[in-house]
C-alpha cells in the first residue's frame, strides 16, 4: 500500500495511513487504520511540581458578616491566632515537626546556601565614620519559611546545562515561601502545598539551589539573619516596567539634530543596515520593549541589619524592581567577595532559639556611623617641629 | 451627578445653618466672593457661632453655584485651597457625607494615644497631656514628613528613617528656621587647616524629606557668590546656628542669584539676634532689585512677592510672549487632586508628628539650655 499523508484533524500531526501495520496505537476511523507520526517533536517542559494554578476564581458568595467571622475563626483555629511579626501582619504558626530534626551540616567553601525573599522597601542616605555618603537599599525579609526539600536525585530542573548532560547531579532544591496569606484567596491544590507543612499558603514562592549539607527542616522560618553584617550578597528582581521605547532611551543612541532643517527624524536611528544581499545584521540594536526582566545586582554589601523589623540595609540604589517589589537574595557570587573560613556564614541558617541574649536591635558593620554617636571630627594633624 | 450634589450640599447646609427658605440669594452675590474659606465655615458650624455672617456667605457660595448650572466646580475655583488638605475632610466639608464618622474617628484617637482634641478645632491640638502640637509644626519641622509620591512610601521604612532622624537629632541641635533666615553652620572638613568650617549665609532653599533633606546656604565673599549645600542630618555638621531668624515673603529665594548682591551679602561676625519663645518668627516685607537681563529662570511668570516691580526690565519681546506662556501653564491652585497627591494627608501629618513631638520637644527644651549657658559670660574681676 502506498503511503498517503493526511493532514487531518490536528494542525501539526501527520497521520501515516498503513493498513498492514497492526499495533496498540492503532485507530480505526471509518475502517483505516491510523498510526501517528510526529514531524518534529514539540519542546517538552515538565514543570515543577509547585507551578500550580494559584489564583481562584472569585465571585459574590453572598456571605453574612456572621459567616466571614467564623471562617475567620476557623483560620485562627488551624493556624494559631492573628499577629504582627517584624512588623508584617501573619499568624503564629507553629508547625510540627513531621519527620526528625535534619542534622545540620558544616560549612565547607564549596557549599551553597539557601536564599531569602524580601520586599524592597525604600531608598536612604547613610554616613561611614570617615564622612562618605552611601546610598542604601532597604529590604525587607517578609514571612519566609522553608516549604519543601529536594535531594539531588530527584531534583529535575526545567534547564538543564546544554555542555554536560550527563553530569552528576550535585545541587538539591529548597523551596521557600514568603508572606503568609488567608487561604480563601488561592486554589485547593496550591493550598495542598503549604498545609502538608502545617503552613499558611504563601504568596510569593522562591526557589533556591543549595548543596546537600545546607538542608533545612521544612516549616523552619527563616530571618534576616541568615546573613551577616558585613556579608556580599546578590540581589535578582524585575526591572521597572518601561514599555515600548524608542532607540535614544533603550540603547542611549544620540538621535539626529534638533535644527538645521532637519525634519521628522530627531530621535530616529538612522541607517540600520548598508545596500546589497545583506540588509539588517541580526542582532541590530533597534527600539523594544525595556524592562520587566529579571536581573542581578551582583556583590552588594550588608551594611547594617535591623532585627525588630527583619530589614537589611545594602549598598546601591540600582536594584532591579520598584519600590515594594519582591526580591530574591542570595550569597554572593563575585570572586573576590566570596564567603571565605575568616568569616563563615550562619550555616544552615540563623536560629534563634540557639542564642543565650537577645540579638541588639540595630547591627552595624564597624565602618558604618551610627546616628546615635556624637557628630565626626577630624584630627587636626600636628605640625612638623622644625630642625635648628 | 453634579446636579445631585449640588441637591445634597443646599439641603445638607439647610439643615446644619437653619437657612431661611425664603433668602434671596443672588442679592449676596456681589458682596460674598472670596471672603469665607470651606474651613473658616466648618468652623463656624462647629462652634455654632457667628450665624449672621455665616448666612452672607453660605448663599454667596450657594448661589455661585446655582447660577452655573448646578455645578459645583465653580464653586470650588473661587475658594483659596489648603495645602494640608484630605480629600475625606473635603468631602466632608462640602457635602457632610461622613461627618459624625470624623468625629468618631477623632474620639478613638483621643481614646488611644490620650489625646485631646481642642474644640477650636484646627488651629492648636492639645496631645498626650502637657505637650502641645501646635499647627505650624509642620512647617517647623518639613522634613518629618515623607516624599508624598505613593509609589516611593513605605510605612516601616518611614518609621525607620524617623527613628535615625531623632537619634541624630539628640546628638545635635538642629534649631528652627525657615526659608529667609541666616545662619552659620560649622562643619568638619578634611582639606581645611583646623579640620572645620564655618559658613555663613542666607537659607535660599530647603528642600528633601527625610534624611535627604538639605538647605542652601548663599553668600556674597570678596564679590563673589558662593552657595554651599548642606545635607541637614550630615554627621559631618558640628553646630548650627540661627543668626537671624526671620521669614521672607517667598519661600524659594532663588531670585537672590539674580539680583543685586547687598541683598545676599552678610559678614561671617554677624552678631545672633535673639528671639524671645513667644514672639512670632517676623516676615521681613523686603523686596529685592533684579539685576537686568539675562536671568536663571523667567520671572516674569511667577508671581514672586519678595522681588520688585521689574517690568521696565524686559523687553517688548518677552512682554508679548508672557500671556501666551501663562495661557499653557497648570492652573494647579484649584486642582484639588493635584494637592492631595503632593501633600499627605492631615491626618497621616497628625499621626506623624504625635509619634514624634514628645521627642522634638524634650530636645527642644535641651537646645534651649544649651543657649543660655552660651550666653553667659562669667563676670570678670575689677582690677
Amino acid at each position: 500500500m502506498s503511503k498517503i499523508l493526511l493532514s487531518a484533524f490536528n494542525s501539526g500531526k501527520h497521520f501515516l495511513l498503513n493498513s498492514k501495520i497492526l499495533s496498540e496505537n492503532n485507530k480505526v476511523i471509518n475502517g483505516i487504520n491510523l498510526i501517528q507520526i510526529r514531524t518534529h517533536l514539540p519542546l517538552r517542559i515538565r514543570y515543577p511540581f509547585w507551578f500550580l494554578q494559584k489564583e481562584r476564581a472569585t465571585y459574590y458568595e453572598n456571605l453574612t458578616k456572621k459567616n466571614r467571622e467564623f471562617l475567620q475563626d476557623v483560620i485562627e483555629e488551624t493556624f494559631g491566632p492573628a499577629i504582627t511579626l517584624h512588623g508584617i501582619p501573619t499568624h503564629d504558626v507553629k508547625s510540627p515537626l513531621l519527620s526528625q530534626p535534619f542534622v545540620r551540616g558544616k560549612w565547607n567553601i564549596k557549599s551553597q546556601r539557601c536564599g531569602l525573599i524580601g520586599r524592597k522597601i525604600g531608598i536612604y542616605p547613610m554616613w561611614t565614620k570617615t564622612g562618605e555618603r552611601i546610598v542604601t537599599t532597604l529590604i525587607q525579609i517578609v514571612d519566609n519559611h522553608v516549604i519543601k526539600y529536594i535531594p539531588p536525585e530527584e531534583f529535575d530542573p526545567i534547564r538543564k546545562p546544554y555542555n554536560n548532560i550527563g553530569s552528576k547531579k550535585k545541587l538539591g532544591c529548597l523551596l521557600v515561601g514568603a508572606e503568609s496569606t488567608d487561604p480563601q484567596k488561592f486554589t485547593k491544590e496550591y493550598c495542598g502545598l503549604f498545609f502538608k507543612q502545617g503552613l499558611m499558603p504563601k504568596n510569593k514562592l522562591g526557589r533556591f539551589l543549595i548543596s546537600p549539607e545546607a538542608v533545612i527542616q521544612p516549616g523552619t522560618p527563616l530571618y534576616v539573619n541568615h546573613f551577616r553584617v558585613g556579608q556580599y550578597v546578590d540581589v535578582r528582581g524585575q526591572t521597572i516596567q518601561r514599555g515600548f521605547q524608542g532607540v535614544m532611551k533603550r540603547w542611549g543612541f544620540h538621535g539626529m539634530p534638533a535644527t538645521h532643517g532637519v525634519t521628522k527624524t530627531h530621535r530616529r536611528p538612522g541607517c540600520i543596515g548598508m545596500g546589497r544581499d545583506k540588509s539588517v545584521q541580526p542582532g541590530k540594536k533597534m527600539p523594544g520593549h525595556v524592562g520587566y526582566r529579571y536581573r542581578m545586582a551582583r556583590g552588594l554589601k550588608v551594611l547594617r541589619i535591623n532585627t525588630k523589623y527583619n530589614v537589611m540595609y545594602v549598598t546601591g540604589r540600582a536594584i532591579p524592581g520598584d519600590t515594594g517589589s519582591i526580591v530574591y537574595i542570595y550569597d554572593t557570587n563575585v570572586t573576590h567577595k566570596l564567603l571565605n573560613h575568616h568569616n563563615p556564614p550562619v550555616f544552615p541558617t540563623f536560629y534563634p532559639e540557639d542564642l543565650e541574649e537577645p540579638l541588639p536591635e540595630d547591627q552595624f558593620t564597624p565602618e558604618l556611623f551610627n546616628f546615635s554617636d556624637p557628630s565626626i571630627m577630624y584630627e587636626v594633624p600636628v605640625a612638623p617641629k622644625k630642625k635648628k | 451627578m453634579a446636579r445631585l450634589l449640588c441637591v445634597k450640599f443646599r439641603n445638607n447646609l439647610r439643615n446644619l445653618i437653619r437657612l431661611p427658605p425664603s433668602k434671596d440669594f443672588n442679592s449676596c452675590k456681589t458682596e460674598m466672593r472670596y471672603g469665607y474659606t470651606i474651613e473658616r465655615m466648618a468652623r463656624l458650624r462647629e462652634e455654632r457661632v457667628g450665624m449672621a455672617d455665616m448666612h452672607a456667605s453660605i448663599s454667596s457660595l450657594f448661589s455661585s453655584i446655582t447660577a452655573d448650572g448646578g455645578r459645583p466646580r465653580r464653586a470650588l475655583k473661587t475658594l483659596p485651597v489648603f495645602s494640608n488638605l484630605s480629600v475625606k475632610r473635603l468631602i466632608e466639608l462640602l457635602f457632610g457625607v461622613s461627618a459624625s464618622g470624623y468625629s468618631s474617628q477623632k474620639q478613638s484617637i483621643q481614646a488611644s494615644v490620650g489625646i485631646r482634641f481642642s474644640s477650636q478645632n484646627d488651629i492648636e491640638s492639645t496631645v498626650k497631656q502637657g505637650t502641645v502640637i501646635s499647627s505650624d509644626i509642620r512647617f517647623k519641622y518639613p522634613e518629618f514628613l515623607p516624599h508624598p509620591y505613593m509609589k516611593w512610601r513605605n510605612s516601616i521604612r518611614e518609621k525607620l528613617e524617623r527613628s535615625d532622624m531623632l537619634k541624630r537629632r539628640s546628638n545635635i541641635v538642629i534649631p528652627e528656621f525657615y526659608v529667609g533666615s541666616i545662619l552659620a553652620v560649622t562643619s568638619s572638613n578634611v582639606h581645611a587647616v583646623t579640620r572645620t568650617t564655618k559658613f555663613v549665609g542666607i537659607c535660599i532653599r530647603r528642600q528633601g524629606s527625610g534624611l535627604n533633606s538639605s538647605f542652601l546656604l548663599r553668600n556674597v565673599v570678596d564679590n563673589q557668590g558662593v552657595e554651599i549645600l548642606y545635607e541637614l542630618y550630615d554627621p559631618k555638621i558640628q553646630k548650627i546656628d540661627v543668626l537671624r531668624l526671620e521669614k521672607r515673603l517667598d519661600n524659594d529665594l532663588m531670585y537672590l542669584r539674580d539680583a543685586e548682591p547687598q541683598y545676599s551679602t552678610f559678614p561671617f561676625d554677624m552678631e545672633p539676634e535673639y528671639l524671645s519663645k513667644e514672639e512670632e518668627v517676623p516676615i521681613n516685607p523686603i523686596k529685592v532689585k533684579l539685576k537686568p537681563r539675562p536671568w536663571r529662570k523667567r520671572y516674569e511668570l511667577d508671581d514672586y512677592k519678595g522681588i520688585e516691580p521689574f517690568d521696565h526690565l524686559l523687553s517688548w519681546r518677552v512682554i508679548r510672549r508672557k500671556p501666551r506662556a501663562l495661557k499653557h501653564k497648570r492652573p494647579v491652585q484649584y486642582d484639588l487632586m493635584w494637592h492631595y497627591r503632593n501633600t499627605i494627608p492631615e491626618e497621616e501629618q497628625r499621626e506623624i508628628y504625635t509619634e514624634v513631638c514628645s521627642e522634638l520637644q524634650k530636645q527642644e527644651i535641651r537646645g534651649q539650655k544649651i543657649k543660655r549657658k552660651s550666653e553667659f559670660v562669667s563676670p570678670e574681676k575689677a582690677t
